[in-house]
């Protein structure tokens, strides 16, 4: 049996994305929709609960400590401890797949000091030493938000510390990232 | 908790195993049905009870095969719980079984792996998946398993030559059963160190491929296997804990911990005379917290416990502690075929404990422990279970 049909099939159906502009992922549910619409005018929104004061994360629509119906979205202090973290060299979304072709995405786990674990895009570069960056576990962080070019409101990690009071200084951050901008494959339609 | 005497697991099948498929999961767990009617000479009205798991099924469900398979169940159960779909599909159908809910339960996980499937599925996991992890890169739950693959490196010095151990000595196993994708592939330590990242620290060779599958098994009475002329084993014991140790900053422990002694104590057994071991593999790291919260060494010592077990299904290894470990390949060497990955490790025990495992045949098995571990919904894996598995003499 000649192999050549199944490999040409094979690569027409793996074939890499044909597209100019490559962003990240913009599906989210509702809540996650809201999520973004409270961390518009803030560094970063979480939802607490008026009944228990516990904070939520992932967003929820009940309270995950005594189910209550009474969550708001709050401004909350961002400062929190590194539980562990990730490079990524593989993804299967293609604005990823760009950015991972010039180096690794990093990816920290947090426990933020209000008791929620988030999952957060990594600014190595504010971290000491930033070339290799010891960050071990319990290494003290920051978390704000920023919208990215999908229009959602991602969660961003850096060293406690780093100056991201002003909406500028945040920026400028998630701009180093490269979440501001959709991934460009010059040839692509 | 009452027992599961006078029940019997029997039939094993593993269908169909492919990269890709063009075929939907039906066509998967049909014909995993299909081999469960032949290989036991039962025709379709003699089922009467259907325990189905699969993440492919669009919008179709355990009902609705029914109809495609022209089955009348009295009894059915969809078990959408990924890595321990198996040994809870068990669970229940034991139960329905005692009770005379039903006489005769096919238990079948299958999934079909069309192009990109894996990335919608990935992409639409969970409502936690879809707002807060895969927005953040990763390629369904590798961030989630690097990050604690990475503490528990950190934690207890584990290195990863420790994970390379485990992943080794499973694709030697897989070399002898035919049907691993990856069987006709040898691994060397050197072989895996150099696999390349994926993400960080977990390597190619640590992570599962996703594929195409079927795995499923027959349910009874022992009376009623007896007078089909089947060989079966008997559930010795059996526990599930679900979204266990919810406030620990990472999991480094699953639910095992909170009931590993009753399991022990309800089969009357210890580790040391269990004869082979069959744990979720996704990862190697999950592996080794199986290892440790079942028992077989304590917690953080699994890397060291790895080194000084011969984890080979026939003895062939160095080391003097023998005790034959995902016996098949595991889904590290035979691939992850979505919830079907759930059910591998029953099968699998099913085969060797009744002797019908082939080229890969464990030598005088007579107890098998099975674990199971399921669903990353963000940070964590929801679902543990385990059971003790014992041959059965006819």
């Amino acid at each position: 049996m000649s192999t050549t049909p199944t490999m040409r099939s094979r690569l027409k159906l793996n074939r890499p994305s044909l597209r100019k502009l490559a962003r990240p992922p913009k599906q989210r549910t509702a809540l996650g929709a809201a999520f973004t619409a409270a961390n518009l005018p803030v560094a970063l929104a979480l939802q607490h609960c008026r009944d228990c004061g516990s904070v939520q994360y992932p967003p929820r629509e009940l309270c995950r400590q005594c189910l209550g119906d009474s969550l708001v979205w709050r401004s909350t202090p961002g400062s929190g401890r590194m539980l562990s973290r990730v490079e990524l060299h593989h993804s299967l979304w293609e604005y990823f797949k760009r950015r991972l072709q010039e180096k690794p995405w990093p990816v920290a786990s947090v426990r933020l000091d209000c008791g929620v674990i988030v999952f957060a895009h990594l600014a190595l570069e504010t971290f000491a030493g930033a070339a290799n960056p010891s960050l071990a576990a319990d290494t003290p962080v920051q978390v704000f938000t920023h919208t990215d070019c999908s229009l959602n409101a991602v969660l961003i990690a850096v060293a406690a510390g780093t100056p991201i009071e002003s909406r500028g200084e945040r920026r400028a951050i998630a701009a180093g990232l490269g979440l501001l901008e959709p991934a460009i494959k010059p040839e692509g339609i | 908790m009452k027992d599961y005497a006078g029940i019997a697991l029997t039939t094993p099948v593993s269908f169909g195993y492919a990269k890709q498929s063009p075929h939907g999961a039906a066509w998967f767990i049909g014909s995993t049905l299909r081999q469960l009617l032949a290989k036991s000479g039962l025709g379709p009205d003699d089922i009467d009870g259907l325990a189905v798991s699969s993440f492919s099924l669009g919008a179709d469900s355990a009902i609705t095969l029914t109809q495609h398979f022209q089955l009348s169940p009295r009894w059915i159960e969809q078990l959408p719980y990924g890595g321990a779909s198996g040994i809870l599909a068990l669970r229940r159908a034991a139960r329905a079984i005692q009770a005379g809910d039903a006489g005769i339960i096919a238990c079948i996980g299958g999934d079909g792996a069309t192009h990109r499937a894996f990335e919608s599925i990935a992409a639409n996991f969970s409502n936690f998946t879809i707002d807060s992890s895969f927005p953040y890169g990763a390629g369904g739950p590798n961030a989630a398993f690097a990050m604690i693959t990475q503490r528990y490196m950190d934690e207890f010095g584990a290195r990863l030559e420790d994970f390379g151990a485990i992943s080794v000595a499973q694709r030697y196993n897989a070399n002898h059963y035919p049907a691993a994708l990856l069987s006709h592939k040898t691994l060397s330590l050197e072989q895996y160190m150099a696999a390349r990242p994926i993400a960080s620290p977990l390597h190619l060779l640590d992570c599962v491929m996703p594929c195409a599958g079927g795995e499923g098994f027959l349910m009874m009475s022992e009376e009623r296997a007896r007078s089909l002329g089947l060989d079966w084993c008997r559930i010795l014991a059996a526990d599930e804990l679900h979204n266990a140790h919810r406030d620990d900053d990472i999991q480094l422990r699953g639910g095992w911990t909170e009931y590993a002694d009753g399991l022990w104590n309800r089969a009357g057994l210890g580790p040391t005379e269990i004869d082979m071991l069959q744990t979720y593999d996704d990862y190697p790291v999950i592996s080794m917290l199986q290892m440790e919260d079942l028992g077989f060494c304590a917690k953080g010592e699994a890397p060291g416990w790895v080194a000084g077990t011969d984890l080979r299904f026939d003895g062939s290894g160095p080391q003097a502690r023998k005790l034959p470990h995902n016996t098949s390949g595991g889904q590290l060497s035979v691939g992850q075929a979505g919830a079907a990955a759930g059910y591998l490790g029953v099968v699998e025990s099913l085969r060797q404990l009744t002797g019908s495992a082939g080229g890969n045949q464990v030598e005088r098995a007579r107890h098998a422990m099975v674990s199971g571990f399921g669903m990353i919904n963000y940070d964590r894996g929801l679902c543990s279970a385990a059971a003790i598995l014992a041959r059965s003499e006819r």
